[in-house]
């Protein structure tokens, strides 16, 4: 099982899955910062006077952690931020639907409600960032094999 | 599993430099500090309304007597387009949307077309706020002068208030954002519909 899960290719794959996403994720809220300020509020978790700063900076640390991804550069701790990233994230759909909310989800900008799928999603991801932090996965060991 | 904690540190601090300069350049960039943005409640009695609509009906009329149609319908417009706008969409209660109701004012549901079908606001219309991109048709046939009210399920949902939000900004000069929404109508037992 150990083998199967520190395999270079699925390692590379879930890498530049999680990397696109995050890139996608990233862009499309930079697009309409205002409409990711709106979201992140109806989460009603944090002050609204800091609410700016999250939409402004989130985009972008998923953006260059997403971008480093893809490219293999500092794999482990890019996959550390990614990972601490969607427990956040995970976390705060898991208490709005406690909550009873029925919120837009924030995650690609408009479109997305939360619910048990998008939750299926982020548990999913956070697997593959938790193997990636774990094993790595750089282009010198696939070569190698 | 060895992980380089000032290497995060900094890819975060760059991440963090890099949106702050684009967010400074970016006309559409937000302020670093929110201030707390709230629908104002429409507190004014509908009175104020129903004047500034009767006043309408009237003059209209009026100059129907005097002038010929094609004048009046030139005027009717000026007139449409003189109705007061909002400067953002205005939160109401339910008393409030039960008058708008009364007076045939237009509901606009913004839940999905599912839960329409299932029971919705007598003469509401339909248009779900995640994939309203699909209605741009019903929307641009609506005239963007004429007083809508958004909904959904209740107190809970931000969809009405997003949909009003959304709607505002397509132009639409009248919005009023139901809060209470469909569970605090039935719970009044006022007309519903189950027609699509």
């Amino acid at each position: 099982m150990k083998n199967l899960l520190s395999n270079n290719y699925l390692l590379l794959i879930i890498r530049f899955s999680i990397g696109f996403v995050f890139i996608y994720a990233g862009v499309e809220k930079i697009s309409n910062p205002n409409e990711f300020a709106i979201s992140i509020s109806n989460y009603r978790l944090f002050p609204v006077s800091v609410i700016n700063l999250f939409a402004i900076t989130l985009p972008w640390i998923e953006i260059v952690a997403g971008i480093l991804l893809v490219f293999g550069i500092a794999v482990k701790e890019n996959s550390t931020i990614i990972f601490s990233l969607l427990f956040v994230f995970t976390l705060a759909i898991v208490i709005s639907l406690f909550r009873g909310l029925s919120i837009d989800c924030g995650c690609f900008g408009k479109g997305t409600q939360i619910g048990l799928m998008k939750l299926g999603e982020n548990l999913l991801m956070l697997v593959g960032s938790f193997l990636l932090i774990v094993f790595g996965s750089d282009l010198q060991k696939l070569k190698l094999e | 599993m060895k992980i380089n904690f000032p290497k995060i540190f900094f890819i975060i601090l760059v991440s963090i430099i890099i949106s702050l300069i684009y967010n400074h350049f970016n006309p559409n960039g937000l302020n670093l500090i929110r201030l707390e943005k709230k629908l104002s409640w429409e507190t004014d009695s509908l009175s104020s309304f129903e004047t500034k609509d009767s006043l309408f009906v009237d003059s209209t009329l009026s100059e129907i007597k005097k002038t010929i149609d094609t004048v009046v319908i030139d005027l009717k417009t000026e007139t449409i387009q003189k109705v007061e706008a909002f400067k953002q969409p205005k939160a109401i209660k339910l008393d409030l949307a039960y008058k708008l109701f009364k007076q045939k004012i237009l509901f606009i549901d913004a839940r999905s077309p599912e839960e329409f079908a299932e029971g919705h606001i007598k003469d509401a219309i339909n248009i779900p706020f995640y994939g309203s991109e699909n209605y741009s048709k019903t929307i641009s046939d609506l005239n963007k002068n004429e007083t809508i009210v958004t909904y959904c399920s209740g107190s809970d949902c931000d969809i009405a208030q997003l949909s009003g939000e959304e709607l505002f900004e397509m132009g639409f000069k009248r919005v009023y954002v139901f809060v209470g929404g469909y569970n605090e109508w039935t719970k009044n037992k006022y007309p519903i519909s189950t027609k699509k």
